[in-house]
């Protein structure tokens, strides 16, 4: 309810926004302004389209300019060379782009980080060297007197700043849709942690090629409507670093990963620098430049992560200055049902078989020959001092990492070798160790993330996410920015959010790190209640001390090898166990006394 | 007759090899040190190409220096671009690198050091062009425009000329790198930069001021870019958007070379100045840079770790 | 020498340290043990200044040591070898130690360490060529700690030694540290896992449990408690 809410008050500021700049432009006169007025919303749509791929998904592009200069050369030679009419021109220059989105795409992703977005930089220099090469040193739109309409060749210069308003309309709605939406969400999944985001069950591959050809698409939508606007273009005014610069600055500036910040970055930086391009430019030339320059130095030193975050940080300070006067009636949460153990379903046939498996890295034997098997139903405890190779288990497990030898069956099924996502949709969830909940984003749409791979229908996968705030007691702060919680509330979250993705399978890597003893009382108590609810248990944790009281069996690595599995009781009680936690010697004294 | 050609290409393409060599250890020991990717570092060899210009033309006195006088003059930049280095990256990007940043996530500090270097990028470009126009100058120097002729020995008619301005720059270069080389391997000070590369916090237990290491690392590669600015500009005009065109060949060689490796940078770096001039061999000249992007996004597809790198410690 | 003040140390939400109280006389060997997790080495990073407290104070010859940063703290003889041993890869093993000796007191010794470092580990002798990175965990190990030597410390910090060690190998580098202490009369503070290697030496031990000290002695006292078993497997 809130949601739509917020979206609709989001709508009407927009739409008021869009009123007044169209009532600006339909008054304006001078001709200079009129075609700022007009080109301000044309960056804004390339501005939001390097958002959509690289502010979400944090894979930054150097090179939109690429996919703007693809699509305004479509524009122009589709009419100068076939007469083809812009009205099917400005499609055709977005189905180009989308296609050059996915043809970039394929080998790019390949890549990560610093060398994705190198890689980005040259397409776009290539394009320029091509172009000038075919003989494109500048390209100018024929002028068609005859049938000004259908060539939408207006005479009054007020038609395209309707137009380009129009695109960034549509622009936007794509943008609102996007955020807070399954899309949005697996993005920022993505940026925060793309290896957690894939084994929370999420197709990074196939989320990344997506955002990439709806990039795409709006980048050279953005450069046709530019090439009608400006009607002469060259390889460097639409391919240049420049114009890369420009999407990613107006959109850092305004702030990453949000639908308004490349509205605010447009809005200020466009019409600054212009205006002070047309009142400096002759005797200052390159003003424009300087104003992007410092203006970023600037946002950068003072609110690195772009100005609305910037802003809502301090609203949210001040909101939580407020909250905090005001009694909480949220704190005391129901804690978990103890009767969980009475109602625990008995163990069930093998669901995870684990036969020897090992792995080396370099001369490390990190894993070696390593066998055992949980029952549906069970609590089994991961435990091993460290450097055992817990870990390295987890991730064999999982499937972030590839075993040298041996097999993992889940079910019946044997998934060695299988992708993450997919032993994730296969029904193996997992926590990391780190908790890694999105800052950003409120409680309730943290967890969204996981329910998204269960359910494939959004509106039930966001009343699963609400049900698993439920079972773990966090449905009172489901609107809070995750950044605002405790660390008792992470792990929490952490777990609602692994549980929203119904895994049978659940490994927990190390859920009580930094939880003091009331609070891992609590955390004990809801894993223990797990079990009744379908989902069956793999711990890791290597202080053995709340372990002893939540697991039914251990399984104890040391030197990356099975050292012995059995009842708490009988290994704690195990001379090598205690040689291989207290040390070898120690074990010898206590066998002497 | 091809073969001469060939010889002429090869020549052309060992000489520019030779500057983009130093360019890229220049920016190796940045990128590779530091792991900062710095979008100025064209610039910052667009301000070297302006102030071995401005020194050559009105402060090194002719007479004295003669014909010496260009590359004298690209030596001094230097020194002048180290301190400006050192106090861009104390000033400026350290605040957005690694030691000084701990309350934002990875992805968000790596985007505001990224955004940063861009600022400073667009500041010096347009500065300059404020400053100083938008007209591309250059040194004149009758060493750009003057040959040494070696004739080839399988005949009397063929020989293959070497321009005496791009030779001499070419071995100035080729010292440098290696007196760089040494100083990195041998020196005190060298070593200590690498020991804050591979490992800051293990260094700051050392006793080593890790800032102070990375600052003298970006003044060095500043230093560095702008002495091979200063050697350009011999024959290559300048105007402020001229690092623009360089910096991807900077990227490319450092890339090709194995992030991380300064000696492999300058291979890199010779290599990008060879495929550059020796495509112009079976493709149009328009599309010679178009031969580097590509070289550049193949490397970076298949073997990402470089051609002369070990493998890379981190992807 | 070091006198910790009821520091207090915070992760994030997290409390990892809380109220922490240890001292470490000039010539003692001091011993922090317990289970992993318990702050171990958040303890040594707030000494080294890689970790701010949020309250106490780290005392060091009756200097407080919250005004100098990280990378001056060894100049003043502190030497700390941190836990995963932390050698520097892709750099040979003499030039491994020569960074060791970086502070004054270092340079000015360099030569008689060397042979001393030599001396204590002949297998650094024969590979002082290679690059630490392609040697085998012990021997990196014997790097890091032969690092700390090179400094000419007066307090060595080693944190976690026996981390991924075989059993022959921890003994190896267990005792070679009893000998730096008994025989150049070096202080030492060691955190480590394995209590019974850590207690064996040592002239008094504390330990650590999820950030507080919950007991403190010596090795005969210890020893016979049955709280550092509990300590460690919770029953």
């Amino acid at each position: 309810m809130q949601d739509n809410r917020a979206r609709l008050k989001t709508l009407l500021i927009v739409a008021a926004v869009f009123a007044a700049w169209l009532g600006v432009g339909l008054v304006v006169t001078n001709s200079y302004y009129r075609l700022v007025l007009t080109l301000v919303p044309i960056w804004a749509v390339l501005a939001i389209s390097w958002n959509l791929l690289s502010g979400y998904s944090g894979l930054v592009s150097f090179g939109h300019a690429a996919f703007f200069g693809l699509g305004a050369f479509t524009l122009g030679l589709s009419i100068k060379f076939l007469d083809l009419t812009p009205w099917f021109g400005i499609p055709l220059a977005t189905l180009v782009g989308a296609v050059a989105g996915a043809a970039i795409g394929y080998p790019s992703f390949r890549l990560r980080g610093t060398y994705f977005a190198l890689s980005m930089l040259a397409y776009p220099l290539a394009f320029i060297a091509v172009f000038e090469w075919m003989g494109l040193q500048e390209l100018a739109i024929p002028m068609k007197r005859d049938a000004p309409l259908w060539y939408a060749q207006f005479p009054d210069f007020r038609a395209y700043l309707v137009m380009a308003l129009a695109l960034l309309a549509v622009a936007t709605v794509i943008s609102l849709r996007v955020e807070g939406s399954r899309f949005g969400l697996s993005l920022l999944a993505i940026k925060q942690n793309e290896l957690a985001a894939e084994a929370a069950g999420i197709d990074t591959f196939r989320w990344k090629m997506r955002a990439m050809v709806l990039s795409a698409a709006l980048a050279a939508t953005a450069g046709a409507l530019y090439t009608m606007v400006v009607l002469v273009i060259t390889p460097a005014s639409v391919f240049g670093v420049v114009v890369s610069a420009q999407a990613m600055v107006l959109t850092l500036f305004g702030g990453a990963g949000t639908f308004w910040g490349p509205l605010i970055g447009s809005a200020i930086l466009v019409p600054l620098s212009e205006f002070l391009n047309a009142e400096l430019g002759h005797i200052l030339p390159g003003i424009q430049g300087m104003v992007y320059g410092i203006a970023i130095i600037f946002v950068v030193l003072l609110a690195p992560e772009g100005i609305y975050w910037r802003l809502r940080d301090v609203l949210a300070r001040r909101a939580g200055r407020r909250a905090a006067e005001a009694p909480i009636a949220a704190a005391a949460e129901p804690a978990p049902a103890q009767v969980a153990d009475v109602l625990r379903p008995p163990i069930g046939p093998v669901i995870l078989d684990v036969r020897g498996v090992s792995k080396t890295y370099g001369g490390l034997k990190a894993v070696q020959q390593v066998s055992f098997d949980v029952r549906e139903g069970e609590i089994v405890g991961i435990i091993g001092p460290n450097g055992a190779g817990k870990t390295t288990l987890f991730n064999l497990l999982n499937g972030v990492v590839m075993p040298d030898e041996g097999t993992v069956t889940f079910a019946d099924t044997a998934i060695t070798g299988w992708k993450p996502s997919a032993i994730c949709r296969a029904g193996i969830g997992r926590t990391f160790q780190v908790a890694r909940a999105f800052t950003r984003l409120t409680v309730l749409q943290n967890v969204a993330t996981g329910a998204f791979v269960a359910h494939a229908d959004d509106a039930q996968a966001w009343a699963a996410a609400r049900t698993m705030l439920d079972v773990v007691g966090l449905a009172g702060r489901a609107d809070v920015l995750a950044g605002a919680l405790t660390s008792r509330e992470l792990r929490l979250l952490e777990l609602a959010r692994a549980l929203a993705g119904k895994p049978r399978l659940l490994l927990l890597d190390e859920p009580l790190a930094g939880l003091g003893s009331t609070e891992t009382q609590e955390m004990i108590a809801l894993i223990r209640s797990l079990p009744a609810r379908g989902v069956t248990v793999v711990i890791i944790e290597h202080t053995m001390h709340a372990m002893v009281s939540t697991v039914d069996r251990f399984v104890v690595l040391d030197h990356g090898a099975l050292l012995t599995s059995g009842s708490p009781t009988e290994v704690t009680r195990d001379p090598r166990v205690i040689e291989a936690y207290l040390g070898r010697k120690w074990a010898g004294i206590n066998a002497a006394a | 007759m091809l073969v001469e050609q060939i010889l002429q290409t090869l020549v052309a393409g060992l000489s520019v090899g030779c500057i983009y060599g130093l360019l890229c250890v220049g920016l190796a020991l940045i990128f590779g040190i530091m792991r900062v990717i710095n979008f100025a570092q064209g610039d910052l060899m667009m301000l070297g190409m302006y102030l071995a210009l401005f020194i050559a033309t009105f402060v090194l006195p002719s007479t004295i220096f003669g014909l010496a006088a260009p590359f004298v003059a690209a030596l001094v930049a230097g020194p002048l671009l180290f301190v400006a280095g050192y106090l861009l990256n104390k000033l400026l990007i350290s605040r957005t690198t690694g030691l000084s940043v701990s309350g934002l996530s990875e992805g968000d500090a790596h985007q505001a050091q990224l955004i940063l270097t861009l600022g400073v990028a667009l500041v010096l470009q347009n500065g300059a062009h404020i400053l100083l126009g938008s007209n591309p100058v250059s040194i004149v120097s009758p060493l750009s425009s003057t040959a040494w002729e070696i004739p080839l020995l399988y005949d009397d008619f063929s020989a293959v000329f070497l321009n005496k301005a791009r030779t001499i720059n070419a071995v100035i270069c080729i010292a440098l790198s290696a007196g760089l080389f040494w100083f990195i391997r041998n020196s005190r000070l060298g070593k200590s930069l690498r020991a804050a590369a591979v490992n800051p916090e293990a260094a700051l237990y050392m006793g080593i001021d890790v800032a102070r290491a990375h600052h003298i690392a970006f003044g060095l590669g500043t230093a560095i870019a702008g002495i091979a600015g200063g050697l350009l500009v011999i024959y290559y005009p300048v105007q402020p958007h001229v690092g623009v065109d360089f910096v991807i060949i900077m990227y490319a060689g450092v890339v090709l070379g194995g992030i991380g490796s300064t000696s492999g940078a300058f291979w890199g770096g010779m290599t990008i100045g060879l495929v550059q001039q020796m495509s112009t061999l079976v493709m149009p000249i328009q599309l010679q840079n178009t031969a580097i992007f590509i070289v550049f996004i193949l490397v970076l597809l298949v073997r990402p770790q470089g051609l002369f790198g070990r493998v890379a410690e981190r992807a | 020498m070091l006198q910790l003040e009821a520091l207090d140390v915070h992760y994030g939400g997290l409390q990892a340290l809380s109220g922490i109280s240890v001292s470490v006389e000039t010539g003692s060997f001091i011993a922090v043990v317990g289970p992993n997790g318990a702050g171990k080495t958040t303890l040594f990073k707030a000494i080294s200044g890689t970790v701010t407290p949020s309250a106490g104070r780290v005392m060091f010859e009756g200097q407080d040591l919250a005004a100098l940063k990280a990378h001056e703290r060894p100049h003043l003889g502190i030497a700390h070898v941190p836990e995963g041993r932390k050698v520097f890869s892709d750099m040979t093993v003499l030039e491994n130690l020569e960074m060791g000796a970086t502070c004054d007191a270092g340079r000015a010794r360099w030569k008689d360490n060397l042979e001393l470092i030599f001396a204590m580990f002949p297998r650094l002798a024969e590979r002082r060529e290679q690059l630490a990175g392609t040697l085998s965990g012990g021997e990196q190990q014997m790097v890091a700690i032969g690092r700390g030597l090179a400094a000419s410390p007066k307090l060595l910090m080693l944190d976690e030694p026996s981390t991924g060690l075989s059993p022959g190998m921890t003994d190896v580098i267990f005792d070679s540290i009893a000998r730096i202490h008994k025989q150049h009369g070096l202080t030492v503070l060691l955190v480590e896992q394995r209590v019974a290697e850590a207690l064996e030496h040592c002239d008094r031990a504390y330990v650590l449990e999820a950030g507080k000290v919950s007991l403190s002695g010596s090795f005969q006292e210890l020893s016979s408690d049955d709280r550092v078993r509990r300590a460690y497997l919770g029953m």
